[in-house]
């Protein structure tokens, strides 16, 4: 071969080179918007329907709340999904329920009172939103008795999300997708407020969070450290100066294997609460400045703490209850004078104690909970999972 | 007469005010509901209207006290719960599930209240050794005659429910 003809060959191999690399990035692009575009238009074939089994552990317990009107299926839970992270459900399109209840934060945020579309704060603590499948009563004042009556809150607040479910019945209307999703899960294509409350709290009811370390522990298959075990230890006893028994008694309220009791307490935070608690609905002053005692699954993720969100540490957490009880007429009986002195008001626990106690809240944090793709925003996730598939 | 309709609009304007207040200072209530004939609300001066029994047992404190009140089942009766001659076949099923202002709850089976099956006394109390309970533990607090463990003389009642076991 001469030179002439290997020239001409090598500038036909190199363009070809080339146009191959440029075809290969046109092939992707295409792909890319392809796949993102069909994960938009849900093609609800791909979506998994039927009933919903929720799997939990047994040491959970039964009682469980789904309503008779509103059973939960796998279509339900994906669309409730999917609104749960739509931000067309505010007002300004801004908002989403996701906006206040971060997955990787257990679903809350990281700030005392949340803002919503007009930047007003709220007047308490967002809550985290786990293992709802066994509340009753809903908010810090405990004034919803299900999920579905909960989550109208919150969407139509002037302060929050800030629009009437009739209007966000109409947006999600003029979507090329949500017709045919609500139609996977009602039977037909009509959506209304109802539906879109419905669905949310289907989905809410599988944020369930059962693999902690202290859940391995309960399952024998984590052996806790030995501050670990002292701190639990404190947690689950009450403190007896007169027999010597040290302890937090935390069990009283945040006890069982979800650290959830749905008990309703004055914890001594102010001895006149500038916030009324429970008695703004019951009119009674023994409930003043009383609040729902919160799960303390994942506490350790979810500051700051209270209902006002006041502390912004375990530790001062743990200093209120060693030191600073207020007294007040509806302080809760079981806080007068539990202490580990005799004659105290408050716990007061060694400063080793308290650090046995945070190791032990700190097993509390279930990091697949807050990773568990099942929660996540499904626009990202299909889109995310697509593309880094390996 | 300009007087008059002066006051009259002063009323009507005051009017809403006062039940405001009213509102702020409700009393504490029992409310009895579920499978009744007759749902009530009981609140402090209608047990007067129920024959007073008393109840003697020992607090946390480790001393004997004295509490009165009314017998739970007579205030069932008046709800028109199956107790005595009703209480047999299904209606064994059911339970009374009461709940106090905390969100704590305990559960006693029907016939535990009923004087055909059980002399042990169960009762609505409303004062301690002659005395109103104190605000942490009333206005209304069960108490369980004999029972070993306090944790089903519930304090701070707020209701009462009547229930079938499913």
């Amino acid at each position: 071969m001469n030179n002439k003809k290997r020239r001409i060959l090598r500038f036909y191999y190199r363009s070809k080179k080339r146009w191959s690399k440029s075809y290969a990035i046109f092939i992707l692009i295409i792909l890319t918007v392809g796949l993102s575009g069909w994960s938009l238009f849900a093609d609800t074939d791909a979506i998994e329907t039927g009933p919903y089994k929720f799997i939990y552990p047994a040491n959970f317990g039964n009682r469980i709340s789904v309503p008779d009107d509103n059973p939960t299926t796998k279509q339900g839970v994906y669309l409730g999904r999917t609104l749960f992270y739509e931000k067309k459900l505010s007002a300004t399109n801004t908002i989403s329920c996701a906006s206040c209840h971060k997955q990787e934060r257990a679903f809350t945020d990281d700030k005392a009172f949340s803002k919503g579309i007009d930047n007003v704060p709220t007047s308490r603590n967002a809550m985290s939103l786990t293992n709802l499948l066994w509340t009753r009563k809903f908010f810090w004042d405990g004034r919803s008795a299900s999920l579905e009556e909960q989550a109208v809150f919150p969407l139509t607040n002037l302060h929050e999300m800030g629009q009437s479910l009739d209007n966000s019945a109409q947006k999600l209307r003029n979507t090329p997708q949500y017709p045919a999703l609500f139609k996977l899960v009602y039977g037909d294509d009509a959506i209304t407020g109802d539906r879109i409350i419905k669905a949310i709290a289907q989905f809410e009811r599988t944020l369930i969070s059962c693999n902690s370390r202290y859940d391995q522990y309960l399952k024998n298959t984590y052996q806790p450290t030995e501050r670990e075990l002292k701190g639990m230890a404190l947690f689950m006893t009450g403190p007896d100066p007169e027999k010597g028994i040290r302890g937090a008694n935390c069990v009283h309220c945040h006890g069982g294997t979800k650290n959830y009791m749905e008990f309703f307490h004055n914890n001594g935070l102010d001895s006149i609460p500038a916030d009324a608690g429970i008695e703004s609905i019951t009119g009674l002053s023994s409930d003043r400045g009383r609040f729902k005692a919160p799960t303390l699954r994942n506490i350790a993720l979810t500051a700051p703490y209270m209902h006002d969100g006041r502390f912004e540490t375990l530790e001062q957490v743990v200093d209120h209850y060693s030191e600073h009880i207020k007294q007040s007429p509806s302080l809760s009986t079981f806080l007068i004078g539990e202490s580990n002195e005799r004659g105290g008001t408050s716990l007061k626990l060694r400063p080793e104690e308290k650090k046995e106690l945070i190791a032990f809240l700190n097993m509390l944090t279930d990091s697949t909970f807050i990773t568990d793709k099942r929660f996540s925003d499904p626009n990202k996730l299909t889109t995310n999972c697509k593309l880094t598939t390996k | 007469m300009k007087r008059i309709t002066v006051i009259i609009i002063c009323f009507l304007g005051v009017a809403p005010l006062l039940s405001k207040a009213q509102y702020i200072v409700k009393q504490a209530s029992v409310k009895i509901s579920g499978v009744v004939v007759t749902p009530l609300e009981i609140k402090l001066d209608d047990l007067n209207q129920f024959k007073q029994t008393q109840v003697v047992r020992k607090d946390r404190d480790g001393n004997d006290h004295t509490y009165s009140g009314v017998l739970l089942a007579d205030l069932l009766l008046k709800a028109g719960v199956t107790m005595g001659k009703d209480l047999r076949g299904e209606n064994l099923t059911k339970y009374v599930l009461v709940e106090a202002s905390d969100g704590y709850q305990v559960v006693f089976a029907l016939a535990e209240l009923d004087k055909g099956f059980t002399d042990r006394t169960i009762i609505l109390a409303d004062m301690i050794d002659g005395k109103p309970l104190a605000p942490s533990d009333g206005p209304f607090r069960i108490i369980v005659q004999d029972e070993k463990k306090p944790a089903r003389c519930i304090k701070q009642v707020t209701g009462i429910k009547i229930l079938f076991a499913k």
